[in-house]
Formats: C-alpha cells, structure tokens, sequence
C-alpha cells in the first residue's frame, strides 16, 4: 500500500536542518501503524510528505504504486481527495460550515450528486455516533464530537490510506479512547490502511506495528502480539529506551 | 451541500469579517447610483439647465467607480492574505488549484452582486429623498420629478458587477498558492519587520517640514503651483513616515528598557513591531483617503462661506456700473438703474469716482483714483482710509492677484519727469473688480493732463437682504448685457447665481468625501479584524500568565487608539495645513469652517473608535472566558 524509500528531508533556511535520514517504510493493505518518537524526531515531517503537503529532499514515496513525486499539483489534489484521508491533533474544522458540510467537504470537492452526499453522510454519521449534532455549527460542539467530525470527514469518500497527526493529543482519557477504539473498528471493518503519529503509547498500543524513529532516523519497530496491555508496556519499555520519556515512565519490569 | 453552496456559505457565515467590506462597497455604489439618477434625470440631462452639473455628477461617478476599483482590489487580496490557513486546509482535502480559484470567484461575486444590488436597492428606497435635497442643492425651479431611473439602474448594475467580475478574475488569477505547507503554516510564521534606516527616517522629517513650510508660506496663485509637488511629496512623506520612522522610532522605544520593560508597554511595543508591516500600508492608505476627503469637504465648505461671506459682507455694494469713456448712454442707464431701484422701494446710497487710465513711459497702463475719490468710498464701506506719504502713491489691489505687493516701491515712470513710487500696498474691496490701482493725491490728476481715457464708477450702496434686491438685478442684467461700453454688476443676482452654480459641486464634492472617509474605515475594521484570531490566541496565553481584567482593557484600549486615531490624526495635521494654504490663496480665513470640518471627522471617528472597541472588547474576552 504504502512504500517510503531512503526518504531523507533538508530544511534549507536560516539554519539547515536535517529533519529526516535515509527512512525506509513500508505499510501493508489493511495495515495500522503507529509512528512515535520524541519530540522533534520527525515523525510530523514524515506524515507531512506521506500526506502530499511537503515533498521530500531526495527518496520516493509510493501510495498504491503511484510514485506521488511525479504527479502534477492538480492530480495531487484529486489524489488527496480520493484517496487519502486526514484526522489532526487541533481537528482542522472549518468554522464556515456545519458538521454535516464539514463531513462531505471532500465528497462536495470531486463534485459527487447531492443524494449520495447525503446517503453516505447519515451512513458514516450513524456509525461515528455524532447523527444528532450534523446541523450543529463546529463551535458548538465538544472536543471528542469535534474529532469524530474529523473522523467522519476522513472517512466519507472510503480513503485507501487514512493518516492521522496526534489525533488523541487534545481529548481527554475518555473521548481518546473512544476515539482509538473508533479507528481500530474502522480498520478492521473496512480494511482501511492507517498510519498514526503520536506520543500517546495508550493509543499507539491499538496498532499493529510501532516504528520509532529517533533524530530522524529509524530506530526500532515493535509488533503487537495477541495482547494490548503487554504490547502498551513494550511500547512503553522501548520509550524509556529511547529515552525521550523516561521521565514519566513508571520503572521498567519486564515480565 | 455542492459546491456553490460551499462557497456561498463560506461568505454569509463569515458575515463578520465582510461585514464592512459590503457596507462600504454597498455605500459606494449607492453613491454611484444616486449621481446617475441625477445624471439621467429627464430635468437635468436635456440641453436645458444646468448641463455643467449634470457633466460634473457624470465625472465624478467615473472617479468613484476607480476609486472604488481600487478599493475592492486592496480589500479582496488583504482578505485572501488571512485566509491562507484556510485554503491550505482546503486544499489537504484535495481542492484543487482550479476550484481554489473557481471558490474565490464565486465567493466575491456573491458579496459583489449583494453589494451592488442593494446598494440599488437603498439608492431607490431613498431616491425621492435624494431628488428632493437635490432640488435644493441644485437651486433648481423646477421640482425634480420622482421618475423610474431605468438607465441609471442598468449603468450602475453592469459597470459594477463588471467591475467585481473583473476583480475577481484578475485576483482569482494571480492568485499563488505557493506550496501547501507555507499555506497551512501560513498564521504561524512572523512576518518580518519592515528595516527602519535612520536617512530614510530623516527623510520624512525633511519632507514633510519641507512641504507644510511651503503650503504655509505660500501665498496667491503661488498655491496652485506648489500643488503637485506638495502633494507628491506629502504622498512620500507619508508612506515613509508609516513605513520607516514609526518603525524606527519603534526600534529606539524598545531599546530604552527603562520604558519598554514598564508593565504592558512591552506587550503593546513588540505586538506594534510585529505588525508593522500590514498596519503600515493600512495606515498610509487611510492617511491618505482620508487627507482627500477632509481636504475636499473643508475646501468646499470654506468656499461656500467665502462666496457667501466674502462677497457679501465685504463688498456690500448692490450694484456696480462701470462705463468706458465713449459710452453713449451712460446717463440713460444710471437713470435707469435709478428708476429700477427706486420701483422696487430698495434703499441704496449712490456714490462714484472716476478711473483715470495713463499709458506710461515704459507703455505699461496705469490707473489712477484721486485719494479723496477712494476715502469717501471707503468710508461708505467702513474700510481704512488711505494716507499717504508725501510725495508718494498707495498701490491697491482687490485680493486674489497680489499685483500690489509686485508694484510696491518700484518707481514707474508715468510722464517724462513725472515718476510715481507706491509705498504702501492695500488689499481692498472699496472698488470692485480693479486691482492694482494707485492711489494719488488729489492734486496730482490735474497736473498730469489728459488721461488716456476715463473709466467712470458708480457704485450703490445698502444693507443686503433687502427684498426684491435679487430681482431688479435680474431684470436689469437682462436689461443691460454684456457689452464692452460698461459692466454692470448686481451683487445679490450673480451670487444666487454663484451659489446656484455651487451648489452642485458641494453636493457632489460631499458624497465623495464621505466615500472617501467610509472606505478609510472599513480598512481600518478589515485590518483589525484580520488580527482577531491572533490577538485571541495571544490573550489566551497572556492571561494564564496573569492579565487582569483591567490591564487587558488597557492593551486593548491602546491597541486599537493607536489604529484608529495614528492615520486620522495624520490626516488631521495635513488637511489643516492645506486648507490653511486655501486660505491663504483666497486672503480669507476658512479657520472655523476648517476647525468645524475636521472637529466633525475626529468626532466621527471617535464615535467609531468606541463601537468598535466594544465589540472587540467583546469578542476577546468571551474567548478568553470560552
């Protein structure tokens, strides 16, 4: 589905920055993903270019065997809008419009008809849970609404590869899990490839794989076995390892 | 929801921030309509009347479409500026740079064609209002009829949404999207400040100094002259003064710790810096709008009250009869003229003198009155008499034309051995329509023999306002044309008809102005507003380190004095010293029409500044509060 090839980013400016070395992924179908490292790791900046908003210095980037490097501006935008879908940290709603418009944005983009807009709507509404607030403007509605908003928004149009930016960063315990357990339902249900950054090893312990890279460079992956809660406490072990959070790690027992 | 809906939402629920874009977009085509209903106005478009006003409304509404041309420019890609995020976003979820374009299009087509139709709409509703007023203006005889002004519709809906088509096109074209991570980085990356150089700085200082020394010293017709450069660099000067000193003196400000660390100076100083470049052009723009609008609206004023009080008060002759040398039937129009005032029970005081014209040696004409000729005019009119030095003249001219002071001690040679040297120079009124004329003792006419010719002038002299003092000016204008033998004046007649001829011009000059000064404000609002979300996020973060309620006001309260009032008060200063200058030009002080104008823009201003500030108030602390 997915295929990252010696992707390395330069941020040229005032100062250079390196951002990203040498990266090699690969996301199979129906595959759910986890990216996480400290801070400044670059794992947004690894998102950035999977999600077509930055391109990288040197490497190539292939979604479903298209290299997105050699598409022009304007199949790049009907690339996004048929195929990838977003879920952010802040949800990234556009206050101008309702949830319900909010949810078919893409849909109304590639010019689908009314009818189907709204069949698809009230279909991803009644599963996200938010059918009573679709008329509701984004300002009245709480964090967890607004991100399964998100959800819906990055769902409708059945994306190939949905990729979500801390999408757990700005809810609490509560609207986050649900919010986790939402997006492994859709994962499995759908078989829709996922790839998540996060700092969060709750959430990132509903994926199947977790890749750590560390100052832009891989650093190490770790594979759920059959259990959540002894794969959150690998996830948490390889944390501390890592370093960047030892700090908020309980001590280390490994069983 | 389909695309177009898209769009249409994106405009009525940002109803805020377009809010008085529309209204002054709306107010402007308003304008426009109303001139073209006057324009097209079965009453003043025919041959008949007053053609020159209906030319004058005609180019006054071409300059207000350009102006408004530009305006809707400016605004439309300040908007665009804001939005980035926005767009970026957008185009995440796969709009293309085609339908970015197509959006934005049909975006300000939407608030064009809303603009444009009701500003249609009021201009009908108040139409008869409008004709009414006109009427009055206009000084017109004949009642403007209230007629369907299906022409000045159908002008003003297709220059307008051609103007808003081609606006759009062109803003939707040039329209760079640039890469989609600037784009949705676009809010949070700090613009750079503008570079403030000590010469340029000292430039403005010098500009400036250079053009108000000029407008105030200038004198005469000096000030029409002096009008170009001035104003170019007045223009200058302001942009530099905007863009180089304010930041410079910005850059000292922060420098001086002492100040600069003071409690929330340093929230107001370095949030100035920050957004020193977007508010320098707003603040030019306004200064400059603004500037035309006092400087139009005072001139105007101080016109109307100096026909109508210069000319009235100050040269209260009713009537003026000048006849030339060989004019036949002189004495048949003083009698007639006599007659006609004495019919219609008008009590005037007749009084003359005689224009003694010498062609000197130089072959220059000279006109001479005999000192005792001139007193009793001037006693008649309550002017200063003249007292001359022994042996001299006294050089006199009617204001406007600064003759006398040219003349003044240069000695001309009037006859061989005979010279004349004027040392004093009089402005007066006390003969009307002659100037540079000297003044000589009475014994020096006889001395000096035959003149070339001798103008007579008979002047009479009463209380204005007396009734049917208008009419028997008309009748005897009628009755005595135009012809080179005479002049004859009717002061009362010829001012209505001055005024008359004002009238529109005020009326036209006042709708322009008040364009003018609209637009100023709804950028001073669209640049405040499209900070709204900063300033929130910036409170937010400041009040959980510790803002009370008060301090917050404060900021605020400083913030947006120094939006509103920096580019008025600019505008202030340079109206003044060019209405000033007018005054000068015309020897006439419009000081309480000047002081009256501006008072009234500052007041307005003020009223608008605390609307504003409650609302603005308003929205950041409920986001604090939220």
């Amino acid at each position: 589905m997915l295929e990252v090839q010696q992707v390395s980013k330069i941020y040229e400016g005032n100062v250079t920055y390196r951002a990203l070395t040498n990266i090699d992924l690969t996301i199979a179908d129906g595959e759910f993903v986890g990216i996480m490292g400290p801070s400044g790791s670059g794992k947004t900046t690894l998102l950035n270019m999977i999600a077509t908003v930055d391109a990288p210095t040197t490497g190539s980037i292939l979604i479903g065997g298209k290299d997105i490097g050699k598409l022009d501006n304007h199949e790049l935008a009907v690339f996004r809008r048929r195929e990838l879908g977003f879920v952010f940290q802040d949800f990234n709603l556009l206050n101008t419009l309702t949830v319900e418009e909010n949810i078919v944005l893409p849909l109304t983009l590639d010019g689908t008809r009314i009818s189907e807009m709204k069949q698809k709507s009230r279909e991803i509404a009644g599963k996200l849970g938010i059918s009573s607030i679709m008329k509701k403007r984004t300002y009245e509605i709480s964090g967890g609404q607004a991100q399964r908003t998100a959800i819906a928004r990055a769902m409708i149009h059945s994306p190939k590869l949905l990729l979500a930016d801390e999408p757990t960063g700005n809810l609490d315990s509560g609207a986050a899990r649900d919010v986790m357990d939402l997006l492994e339902t859709i994962n499995r249900q759908q078989a829709t490839t996922m790839m998540l950054v996060t700092h969060d090893a709750l959430a990132a312990s509903y994926c199947h794989r977790v890749v750590f890279i560390k100052d832009g460079r891989f650093y190490t992956e770790i594979h759920r076995g059959d259990n959540r809660q002894s794969f959150f406490q690998k996830i948490m072990d390889t944390l501390s390892l890592l370093g960047g959070y030892n700090h908020d790690v309980p001590p280390v027992r490994i069983p | 929801m389909t695309f177009r809906q898209f769009a249409f939402r994106n405009v009525t629920r940002n109803a805020r921030l377009y809010t008085a874009y529309f209204l002054s977009s709306m107010f402007t085509v308003m304008v426009f309509f109303t001139f073209s209903i006057f324009a097209y106005h079965p009453l003043l478009s025919g041959e008949r009347i007053q053609s020159s006003a209906a030319l004058a409304l005609a180019v006054s509404k071409w300059v207000i479409y350009i102006f408004s041309f530009f305006f809707v420019l400016y605004s439309m890609s300040a908007f665009l500026q804001s939005r980035k995020r926005e767009f970026g976003l957008m185009m995440m979820h796969g709009m293309t740079v085609r339908q970015l374009r197509r959006m934005i299009f049909l975006e300000n087509m939407i608030v064009g064609s809303g603009a444009t139709l009701s500003g249609i709409g009021l201009g009908l509703i108040f139409a008869k209002g409008i004709l009414l007023a006109g009427e009055n203006v206009l000084a017109l005889n004949e009642p403007l009829q209230f007629y369907l002004p299906f022409k000045a519709i159908v002008l003003t809906l297709f220059s307008f949404l051609l103007l808003f088509v081609l606006i759009s096109l062109f803003i939707s074209s040039v329209l760079r999207s640039g890469k989609l991570i600037t784009l949705i980085k676009a809010d949070r990356q700090p613009k750079p400040e503008p570079k403030a150089s000590l010469l340029l700085s000292l430039l403005v200082v010098s500009l400036l100094g250079v053009s108000y020394f000029l407008s105030l010293r200038a004198s005469g017709l000096n000030v029409v002259l002096l009008l170009v450069p001035v104003v170019i660099m007045v223009t200058i000067g302001t942009y530099l003064l905007f863009t180089q000193l304010s930041v410079y003196l910005i850059h000292k400000l922060k420098a001086r710790e002492g100040l600069y660390w003071r409690r929330t100076n340093m929230l107001l100083f370095s949030d100035l810096s920050h957004r020193m470049k977007d508010n320098a052009r707003a603040f030019f723009l306004v200064a400059i709008i603004s500037t035309v609008s006092f400087s139009a609206i005072g001139a105007l004023y101080g016109f109307q009250s100096m026909i109508n009080g210069a000319l009235t008060q100050k040269n209260p002759y009713l009537f003026t009869y000048q006849s030339a040398d060989g004019d036949s039937n002189a004495q048949a129009h003083i009698q007639l003229i006599d007659e006609s005032l004495g019919r219609a029970g008008i009590s005037a005081e007749k009084t003359g003198l005689e224009l003694n014209y010498y062609k000197a040696v130089d072959g220059r004409t000279m006109v001479l009155v005999k000192q005792s000729d001139y007193n009793r005019l001037a006693a008649l009119m309550e002017l200063k008499s003249i007292r001359l030095a022994a042996g001299k003249a006294a050089i006199v001219d009617f204001g406007l034309s600064r003759k006398g002071e040219e003349l003044l001690n240069q000695p001309v040679e009037l006859q061989p051995g005979v010279v004349i040297e004027a040392d004093q120079a009089v402005v007066s009124w006390a003969i009307r329509g002659v100037s540079g004329y000297y003044v000589v003792p009475d014994e020096w006419i006889g001395t000096l023999g035959q003149p070339l010719k001798v103008s007579r002038y008979y002047a009479w002299h009463g209380a204005t306002g007396q009734p049917g003092v208008k009419k028997a000016g008309e009748k005897l204008t009628n009755e005595l044309p135009y012809d080179e033998q005479y002049t004859f004046y009717a002061l009362e007649y010829l001012t209505s008809k001055t005024n008359e001829g004002f009238g529109p011009v005020m009326f036209i000059g006042f709708f322009v102005g008040i364009v003018f000064f609209v637009s100023a404000g709804s950028f001073l609002y669209f640049r405040l507003y499209s900070d709204l979300d900063e300033d929130k996020h910036k409170f937010k973060a400041i009040s959980k380190l510790g803002l009370s309620d008060k301090e917050l006001g404060r900021i605020l309260n400083r913030q947006l004095s120094l939006l509103f009032f920096a580019p008025i008060v600019v505008a202030l200063v340079h109206g003044a010293v060019a209405l000033t200058a007018l005054s000068h030009m015309f020897q006439y002080s419009i000081f309480r029409e000047s002081l009256l104008v501006l008072g009234l823009f500052f007041f307005i201003q003020v009223i608008y500044f605390f609307i504003v500030r409650l609302f603005y108030t308003r929205q950041i602390r409920s986001a604090l509060a939220g």
